[in-house]
């Protein structure tokens, strides 16, 4: 068949219409908590959002297999923004006209541009591992939601540990190899502040995005004699930077990021390679935890599950799993507050401010979200690399907050200084 | 068939050289026009903001670039950066006191003067170097934002904007900020359709076309393509503007990047280089075909029960939109503006069938 120009014409307007049809859709429909996730599937989260998008699928497959929460079903709908802010503001509007009560986007940028429109429509948006780091600030943002330890506790975290291991820091020197943006430059000044306090010294290495050669950074890494490496940047750049750690003869235990490292980009490296290599874990990884055992048990074992079974108990997939659970600890709360609704987002924000002590049979640390602190305490465990899993090195601990703190509070002000 | 042109004689060379000479070009024109003002009361609030609103801007950012790329013949593939310029120069300048009327301007201004400097240089070459020269200056401006806390806006290099208030109207909710668009898009429009009529316009044809034919001509082939960087920047650094206070309310630097030029370029290209109406057929086909393609396939994916991936559900419509775009590239290279123009042509001689394209 030759396709006539008029063909293709006609075929491309009947599409546009007909995606447009279904919506007055079921906005109306009885019982159902709707959440958005519009999240980035195919430009620049794609390392996370797969599997942190099936954990959170999984979770809310698991709750309503369980009768949902009060009766009510959690929805979650799900779309791909690719990164694009016109899209993710189209996902985001389309959302609240469905009745969405909170939108999840995983992405800084597209986080940043809803806060405006989310603190004025009273929607409640997570920005867990992304977005402002300030927003652990309730008070200057009251409807974004972290409930994750951000940026400037990871690093504090991570200093904190040195200091376990070492003792004492003085004298030592930390090397910072961070990607050149807004994101990898943010845990400077804590660097610095605790720099200060601790007695060491303190060295920034950025390296252009996306990252994918840093063969010029890490020989001046090495030449430098680090006591510590920690290293900032997402997706690719984080396994060039440990090839170059280890072409460079930098010992691996002494090297760390953040949360953003996955079995996949040990994959990537080498697992026997990695042995040894420090991150930072918000919540367990792994498929033992009494909570993924439940998911594999009702979701997965009948074929319920959202994408493939490999990925079940990976990091990011549990990072999902941990959101997921926050999230519906929040609708449980709400419930409890108001139990007949009218399921709005001030009433799931209240829901989620009152979220306390929670953590999903030790599945994560113990969280307690308050209308002031939206970080939901800033506790993590080290993990290291053991050639198979990321295996735990210490409990559930938090440190240096005072530091953090002071950076959140300097960075809501000024926010609430220009946001009126 | 509707552009009747039997019967319509004009008497004057005034009455000829109107825009829309034939009553149904100007009465469709106007229903067009009609049908934008009255937007909000006939569509739902989210086709308004979530479709409406970035139609009508990226449509003024195509129409700026389109009278560069179309009216002088001069890529540029650093408009998000030009866009860039503007956004911050007026939220800072709003900010620091200054009213938005002036800061408005004064972006624009910024936008002209940074893309024409740039422009004086990158002019010295052509084609694909002149596309290479802007390329870096999206990089330096890029740059510069990013590198710079007091322009983005501290570390969290996310700056918020203001309410702007627009000759003692506040430009807050959906419908002030999507009316002032609107407006400086129709002015956008209205300078775009009248400039190919003026010299400016003709001496740009001409360089446009043959740059040393032009200059032989008596054009100034290197002062008319500076002039077209400068006002194509200035509308540019409008739209930044206009982006920033009516659209986004919160600038940070990855709202400008490589991704928006090239996507202005795209719309530029698939609506029809040079075209005005084609500015605004591109921006909506890039725009919202993604959208409308992910929500077909994810209806789909529902309606016929199909059990494909998460990772497929999303890349399916990206398939499809490549698809699009080749497709319409390949049947009709001229633009969506070009596919317009076949059906009038069609009814201007219904019901014989020998319009001449």
């Amino acid at each position: 068949m030759t396709i006539k120009r008029r063909t293709f014409l006609a075929g491309a307007g009947a599409a546009a219409i007909g995606s447009q049809l279904h919506v007055s859709f079921a906005a109306a429909q009885e019982k159902v908590v709707r959440f958005a996730m519009p999240q980035d599937f195919t430009r620049v989260y794609t390392f996370a959002t797969t599997e942190y998008n099936q954990g959170q699928r999984d979770y809310a497959s698991l709750v309503n297999a369980k009768g949902g929460v009060n009766g009510y079903q959690i929805v979650l709908d799900v779309s791909d923004h690719g990164n694009d802010q016109p899209r993710a503001i189209e996902a985001y509007e389309r959302a609240k006209t469905q009745g969405a009560v909170l939108i999840d986007p995983l992405s800084t940028p597209v986080a940043r541009a809803l806060v405006p429109r989310v603190t004025a429509d009273k929607v409640n948006l997570i920005t867990a591992f992304s977005g402002r780091s300030d927003a652990a600030d309730g008070t200057a943002f009251p409807y974004v939601f972290p409930m994750s330890p951000n940026y400037w506790t990871q690093a504090g975290l991570l200093v904190d540990y040195f200091r376990q291991q070492d003792g004492d820091l003085k004298g030592k020197k930390i090397c910072l190899v961070h990607i050149d943006t807004p994101f990898g430059k943010e845990p400077i000044p804590v660097f610095e502040a605790l720099g200060a306090k601790l007695g060491y010294s303190f060295q920034a290495f950025p390296y252009t995005p996306p990252g994918n050669d840093q063969s010029a950074i890490w020989p001046q890494v090495r030449r430098a004699k680090p006591d510590w490496v920690v290293f900032w940047g997402v997706a690719v750049g984080q396994t060039v930077a440990l090839t170059e750690a280890l072409r460079n003869g930098i010992p691996i235990n002494r090297v760390s990021s953040s949360v953003w490292l996955s079995e996949s980009d040990m994959d990537i490296v080498g697992r026997a390679a990695m042995k040894g290599l420090i991150k930072v874990e918000p919540c367990a990884s792994g498929t033992s935890p009494k909570i993924i055992q439940d998911i594999i048990k009702t979701v997965i074992a009948p074929g319920k599950g959202a994408g493939d079974k490999a990925k079940v108990g990976t990091s990011y997939y549990n990072y999902g799993v941990m959101m997921a659970a926050l999230m519906i600890e929040g609708v449980r709360k709400a419930f409890e507050k108001a139990p007949n609704g009218p399921i709005t987002g001030e009433w799931l924000n209240a829901g989620l401010t009152s979220i306390s002590n929670f953590d999903a049979d030790g599945f994560m640390p113990a969280t307690t979200i308050t209308p002031q602190d939206h970080q939901g305490g800033g506790k993590c465990r080290i993990a290291r690399w053991d050639g198979e899993k990321f295996a735990p090195v210490t409990d559930w601990f938090t440190a240096n907050q005072d530091v953090v703190w002071a950076e959140i509070k300097k960075s809501a002000d000024e926010y609430k200084k220009t946001a009126k | 068939m509707f552009y009747r042109r039997a019967g319509i004689s004009h008497t004057s060379y005034r009455q000829e050289r109107q825009l829309w000479p034939l009553p149904f070009d100007r009465r469709l024109a106007l229903f067009v026009l009609a049908l934008t003002i009255l937007a909000p009361l006939l569509v739902d609030r989210l086709y308004l903001v979530g479709y409406l609103m970035p139609w009508v801007i990226w449509s003024t950012a195509t129409l700026g670039l389109n009278f560069l790329m179309g009216g002088a013949g001069q890529i540029h593939l650093g408009y998000g950066a030009i866009i860039a310029i503007g956004a911050y120069s007026s939220v800072h300048l709003v900010r620091a006191g200054t009213p938005f009327e002036i800061a408005i301007v004064a972006g624009g201004l910024a936008s002209a003067l940074i893309g024409s400097i740039f422009g004086a240089a990158a002019l010295r070459v052509k084609g694909l170097y002149l596309a290479m020269a802007t390329l870096a200056m999206q990089s330096i401006v890029d740059f510069v934002i990013t590198q710079v806390p007091a322009i983005s806006g501290g570390g969290q290099a996310s700056l918020p904007v203001p309410t702007a208030t627009f000759f003692g109207i506040a430009i807050v909710g959906d419908l002030r900020s999507y009316y002032f668009a609107l407006a400086v898009c129709l002015i956008v429009t209205f300078f775009m359709l009248n400039v190919r009529r003026a010299s400016f316009g003709r001496a740009l044809a001409a360089v446009r076309e043959k740059d040393y034919a032009a200059s032989i001509l008596g054009v100034n082939t290197f002062r008319f393509k500076l002039v077209a960087f400068w006002v194509s920047s200035f509308i540019g650094g409008v739209v930044g503007a206009v982006l920033a206070f009516c659209y986004y309310r919160a600038v940070s630097p990855d709202q400008f990047h490589l991704d928006l030029s090239i996507q202005i370029v795209a719309m530029a290209i698939v609506g029809g280089v040079g075209s005005v109406l084609g500015s605004f057929f591109g921006a909506a086909l890039i725009l919202f075909a993604p959208i409308l393609l992910n929500q077909a396939v994810g209806q789909a994916a529902e309606m016929f029960g199909l059990a494909i991936s998460a990772d497929l559900r999303a890349h399916l419509p990206l398939m499809l939109y490549g698809g699009m775009i080749v497709g319409f590239l390949l049947w009709e290279p001229l633009g969506l503006a070009k596919i317009y123009d076949n059906v009038r042509n069609y009814f201007l001689v219904w019901p014989f069938r020998h319009a001449r394209h």
